[in-house]
């Protein structure tokens, strides 16, 4: 098992934070950070995922693992998470259904939109296999699959250059934005609530930038200095956060995205805010870690284990909002609801851990 | 999930019929000529417990100019049985309701509570399909979520007055009635909601709420639903709500028409209006 460190402590947290937002309406969702800036946890997660990926291709020294094991390590990798959504969703419009028939509520049946689901199953089944039909809520993991499915292109790119590897990715996410290039959702109209074409900048740049961080202390050396700019960043999101201010998207110039915070393309004013909040947290670690000890533990407990761990969190949040909802909420439900499953989650590893004790435990993306 | 389907011709051949029998539904509307769109049978409800209306400036000039009517409906399932069969509907009862039009419809879902991250996602959307009109069902998430329903009230208030602002009508429509969730406070603190919001923004409301209310008195008898009388009556409202809909927009229309329009800017949002405080 890999030691607590910085990366898988920083995913814990991502998950955590994750978790209680996907209860929304709690009590301590307003404790958490998302509701303090422009960016949120799963630009957090997604970048760490990137990083990982740097951590599993390569070795301490830097030096790339053979070409196509890094490609077969993705490959498995990705089956793994399609086959993480696939289970996920089924529990949760079970989870949905259920609930529906006990209470004799088919208000229930309406909940992130699983109403398309039981009006058209037939559509749907097709859609929830291509993945072109997601739950609210249930969006992440989908991103998940087809950026670990695209990242073989950028870690083959970064092995010769990893500027290419970051040209490459930053051309592709300026082209989605300017000419709002997106995954259709199926059935039904729309598009994907996380636009993947925008979203693998930020996987992309958390593999490069782990090949610079092994590579030279330049980067290192430029994240320190670049600390208060940080935190500039850092106030600037929590007082357009608290105030509310935020452009009208009818009323920003074209190309309208380059200018709003939407969630759905990762937006420029989204990105700079995560840098702003990598470079202002990123040194946190190392002087919390001496002084958390058995949350260090139980958050690095949950990043090792994050595919299991955001999965079940999903199911549990789920959870949380039926038992919410039936019971009319309250503080005392909601410290129920949190706290059963942060230990949820905390088993959930645990178990995890457990049972894959003998074998071996390298890092996975 | 079975239930008996009538075909669309028969469906057509009931509004048909039902066009020429019977009287304008809204009770306290000038009785209108042909176009005003009847109920069919099974979705009979009193005007005054379905809709409240108001003025819908930007789709009156739409149809003045002669261009096509743009929707975005927001949020809900399609009726049971078959793809956006919703949508397909309500386009079908308003093209019936405002001859020589054509109306499309963009139907999107829109997950979340609106008193935190779906109102944002409202405003991508409107930018998007940059409508004339938009139908909301809204209010079912904050719900479930239970928001607080002052924290719900004003930022639905805050969004229909950004849409309107964008010289874009509103069409609001309530949470749906279920007979498990009658008794519960917050949930029609919810319904109260809207309809509070509809009035302070002068927008019309399609009543879902008191209109599956009444229908649920009514509907003791007729097709099984091997799932129980709540989903029977679910089903039914989810039928419905496009011919709903449609009567609410075209008795809306008729009313912006009997007065004088303002052609110029249709949807300033009313000054003199107590407006909430963003939240």
């Amino acid at each position: 098992m890999r030691d607590p460190n910085a990366i898988d402590f920083w995913r814990g947290f991502a998950l955590v934070t994750i978790f209680i937002n996907h209860i929304p309406g709690n009590t301590f969702e307003r404790y958490t950070f998302s509701q303090y800036g422009i960016s949120d946890a799963a630009e957090l997660f997604v970048f760490l995922a990137g990083w990982s990926i740097g951590i599993a291709t390569r070795g301490r020294d830097g030096k790339p693992e053979p070409a196509v094991k890094s490609v077969v390590r993705l490959l498995a990798r990705t089956v793994e998470v399609y086959r993480a959504q696939l289970t996920v969703m089924l529990l949760a419009l079970a989870l949905i259904a259920g609930a529906a028939l006990l209470l004799d509520n088919p208000l229930i049946l309406e909940w992130h939109n699983a109403g398309g689901f039981f009006a058209d199953p037939i559509q749907s089944v097709c859609g929830m296999a291509l993945m072109t039909y997601q739950l609210g809520f249930f969006n992440i993991l989908p991103l998940y699959v087809v950026l670990i499915g695209i990242a073989p292109i950028f870690v083959l790119v970064g092995r010769v250059s990893l500027i290419a590897s970051a040209a490459l990715s930053g051309g592709l996410y300026l082209a989605s934005l300017v000419f709002e290039w997106n995954v259709p959702s199926w059935p039904g109209e729309g598009d994907w609530f996380f636009d993947p074409f925008c979203w693998q900048v930020l996987l992309v740049l958390g593999f490069v930038l782990q090949g610079w961080n092994l590579r030279s202390d330049t980067l290192r050396r430029w994240s320190r200095r670049l600390i208060p700019a940080g935190l500039a960043i850092v106030v600037l999101g929590i007082v357009l956060a608290v105030t509310g201010i935020r452009p009208d998207p009818l009323m920003v110039p074209e190309p309208r995205l380059l200018f709003t915070f939407e969630k759905t393309y990762l937006t420029p004013a989204r990105l700079l805010h995560f840098l702003g909040v990598l470079l202002a947290f990123a040194p946190l670690y190392a002087l919390l870690a001496p002084r958390i000890g058995a949350v260090g533990r139980y958050l690095s407990q949950l990043g090792r284990n994050s595919l299991a761990v955001f999965s079940m969190g999903s199911i549990l949040s789920l959870i949380g909002q039926l038992v919410r909802f039936q019971t009319g909420g309250g503080v005392l439900v909601d410290m129920l609801v949190a706290g059963s499953g942060l230990v949820g989650l905390g088993f959930t590893a645990w178990f995890v851990e457990w049972r894959t004790r003998n074998k071996s435990s390298r890092p996975r993306p | 999930m079975t239930r008996v389907r009538r075909s669309g011709t028969r469906w057509a051949l009931a509004a048909l019929i039902l066009a020429a029998l019977e009287p304008a539904a809204a009770a306290e509307q000038p009785v209108d000529t042909g176009d005003q769109p009847s109920l069919s049978q099974e979705c009979r409800v009193p005007g005054a417990q379905l809709y409240t209306m108001a003025k819908l400036g930007a789709v009156r000039s739409a149809l003045g100019e002669n261009r096509p009517l743009k929707i975005l409906a927001i949020g809900g399932s399609a009726a049971p049985g078959a793809s956006a069969s919703y949508p397909a509907k309500l386009e079908a009862a308003l093209e019936r309701a405002l001859p020589k039009t054509d109306v499309t419809i963009d139907h999107r879902g829109l997950p979340g509570e609106i008193a935190s991250g779906a109102s944002e996602r409202l405003r991508t959307m409107v930018a998007e399909a940059e409508p004339d009109l938009v139908v909301w069902q809204v209010g079912t998430h904050d719900a479930i979520a239970r928001v607080d329903a002052d924290a719900f009230a004003s930022s639905l208030s805050e969004a229909v007055a950004w849409i309107r602002s964008h010289g874009i009508d509103v069409v609001l429509v309530d949470p749906i009635y279920t007979a498990s969730m009658a008794a519960d406070v917050d949930y029609n603190r919810i319904v109260d909601a809207v309809r509070t919001v509809a009035a302070q923004q002068e927008v019309p409301l399609v009543r879902r709420y008191e209109a599956l209310h009444y229908l649920s008195s009514r509907t003791e008898k007729g097709e099984g639903h091997m799932l129980g009388r709540q989903f029977r009556l679910n089903d039914l409202g989810l039928r419905c709500m496009a011919e709903h809909v449609a009567l609410t927009i075209a008795t809306s229309l008729a009313r912006t028409e009997a007065e004088p329009a303002p052609k110029i800017a249709p949807a300033a949002p009313p000054l003199t209006e107590p407006q909430r405080a963003p939240g």
